[in-house]
């Protein structure tokens, strides 16, 4: 380490917590945030504080929202009879920004992963099952990501909602728009062939 | 394929090293731990970055030294091709052609290579796990699908063992990745299958033409039935599995049977007869190989003859395609007549230096 000092080494190890950063990166935040003008490091740490303070998680569809209900939940505009199952709240971002969606979400808070000790009892999946029995919803889009862990969590969901009476579908993989064939990896390309759909 | 030329510094007890064998035969002679076995070590790591001896890159290095070289230059169709590959404190820099690689599978295949070695023993006599990485390696090699799916099957398999392993098992939990282990492991059950098929009558060919006609076949095992489907074993065997806690069913369980002479090669034939059978896989690995690249690859064989009669070695040589360039080591200069009939190019190895015979 650079300095012997406790507090540094405490502001070099908080930034390693952050996903993607490691012990360079962390010693080069901290060192910026040491050597810039310290009204920029409040506007850090106050940014931080204040945004942890106001989000909370929606009751209904467990996204981070400032509001409760979330923008999209409380939305009459959207459609209240599809949810999209997402398993992070940066899943829902990517679809929103596609802006073709127009239903509801619901945010698991992860997938199924024994290894790690995550189970159903760890993501939303009993109150996915309870939104379903209170309103009037009739679809199901399982959207959760392409990993062997999406989808174990794609096909637990499939079983576990099957006795409520929606329907339930997975979203399609395969290669990506105005991409070339040859950039897509073998995998992709086989369920992609898989996934094909009739022209015409 | 042909190897025209393979330099080697501080590669093991070879440094400074120029080698360039003739086509056809090539016999090493020396006295133990002189480098012999190491000349044929360096082709294959030229060939695909890895050892058959060891996994551990610093024991390749010269004692002493941080630095190895190993280059080698073969001559493919009417194309030649050079590979070069230096370790340095613990990084490896690949290059073909001159040009830096940044990934191995960019290197497999420009050279292609099979050896045969006293540590392939445990390809027959050795538990099933060494014949499914032989099988894991090959099929591998062939297709890139296929890693994909071994990588993906196990990764679903440690997952369901973690499943088996809570107090108890919810079936609900455990479908999931049955699904995945059904789904890769048929794949990777189809395509051994496949390459099992294509192998056992060129080895049984093979084992024949040196053992004086007795016969070799060999056949892959499986605890499920090639008629039912894995995701159907899967869940008859589910109880069970939790009782045991771990996965008792698909290609991981697997094996290949080679039986020589009507008898278990791995229990029941003679030394002789499992080595004869090693042998026999990898000259049948060798036309496989011819098939599917138009062209055979060079043939490593180490210390072949220990443990074989004349009479098989007699054989050994006159199976070997007179196209095939072969490298041999060999201790035993009682063997050299034999070898002799078929002119090979003889160098002698001391102390890590070549000479010409």
């Amino acid at each position: 380490m650079l300095f012997e000092s406790p507090s540094v080494d405490r502001l070099v190890e908080a930034f390693r917590r952050l996903p993607g950063v490691g012990k360079r990166t962390a010693e080069r935040y901290a060192l910026h945030v040491l050597s810039a003008p310290a009204e920029e490091a409040r506007l850090i740490s106050d940014a931080v504080r204040n945004a942890r303070e106001c989000i909370t998680t929606c009751s209904q569809c467990c996204t981070l929202t400032e509001t409760n209900p979330c923008g999209v939940c409380a939305n009459p505009a959207r459609d209240h009879s599809i949810i999209c199952v997402v398993e992070r709240p940066s899943g829902m971002m990517a679809i929103e920004r596609g802006g073709a969606y127009r239903g509801l979400y619901h945010v698991l808070n992860g997938a199924l992963n024994p290894l790690e000790g995550i189970g159903p009892d760890e993501l939303t999946v009993e109150r996915l099952v309870r939104r379903i029995e209170a309103g009037d919803v009739n679809e199901i889009i399982v959207a959760t990501n392409a990993t062997a862990e999406g989808e174990a969590t794609a096909l637990y969901l499939s079983k576990r909602l099957a006795p409520l009476g929606v329907s339930v579908s997975r979203i399609a993989h395969g290669v990506p728009m105005g991409g070339g064939l040859e950039l897509a990896d073998g995998l992709t390309l086989s369920h992609a062939l898989q996934g094909r759909t009739r022209l015409g | 394929m042909r190897l025209l030329e393979l330099t080697c510094d501080h590669f093991r007890c070879l440094n400074n090293l120029r080698f360039e064998p003739g086509p056809g035969l090539n016999v090493i002679r020396g006295d133990n731990a002189q480098g012999k076995t190491s000349i044929l070590e360096a082709v294959l790591y030229a060939a695909t970055s890895k050892s058959h001896r060891t996994s551990t890159e610093s024991d390749l290095v010269q004692r002493g030294e941080s630095i190895f070289r190993v280059s080698a230059r073969v001559q493919r169709d009417a194309r030649e091709v050079q590979t070069e590959i230096a370790w340095s404190h613990g990084a490896k820099r690949i290059k073909v052609n001159g040009v830096n690689q940044t990934r191995v599978s960019d290197l497999l295949g420009k050279i292609n290579v099979v050896i045969f070695s006293p540590e392939d023993a445990d390809l027959v006599r050795g538990s099933a796990s060494n014949r499914r990485t032989f099988l894991d390696m090959e099929l591998s090699q062939l297709h890139a699908h296929y890693l994909h799916a071994l990588q993906r099957y196990r990764h679903a398999m440690r997952q369901r063992n973690e499943v088996l392993r809570l107090p108890n098992p919810d079936g609900a939990l455990l479908d999931p990745w049955d699904a995945q282990l059904a789904e890769h492991g048929t794949m990777l059950m189809r395509e051994r299958r496949r390459f099992v098929d294509q192998l056992a009558p060129l080895a049984n060919a093979a084992y024949k033409a040196i053992a004086d006609n007795e016969e070799m076949s060999v056949v892959y095992r499986s605890d499920t039935k090639e008629d039912v489907p894995l995701i159907e074993a899967l869940a008859a065997a589910r109880s069970s599995d939790i009782r045991q806690r771990m996965t008792t069913h698909g290609p991981h369980r697997d094996d290949l049977e080679i039986v020589v002479d009507d008898k278990a090669a791995r229990q029941f034939a003679s030394q002789g007869q499992q080595k004869t059978a090693g042998l026999a896989i990898k000259l049948a690995e060798l036309e496989l190989m011819r098939e599917r690249t138009g062209e055979y690859p060079i043939l490593l064989l180490d210390d072949v003859f220990a443990e074989l009669d004349t009479s098989r070695s007699r054989e050994v040589l006159t199976t070997i395609p007179p196209e095939v360039q072969c490298l041999i080591t060999t201790t035993d200069f009682a063997l050299t007549e034999e070898l002799v009939a078929r002119k090979p190019r003889v160098v002698e190895v001391t102390k890590g230096e070549l000479t010409v015979s």
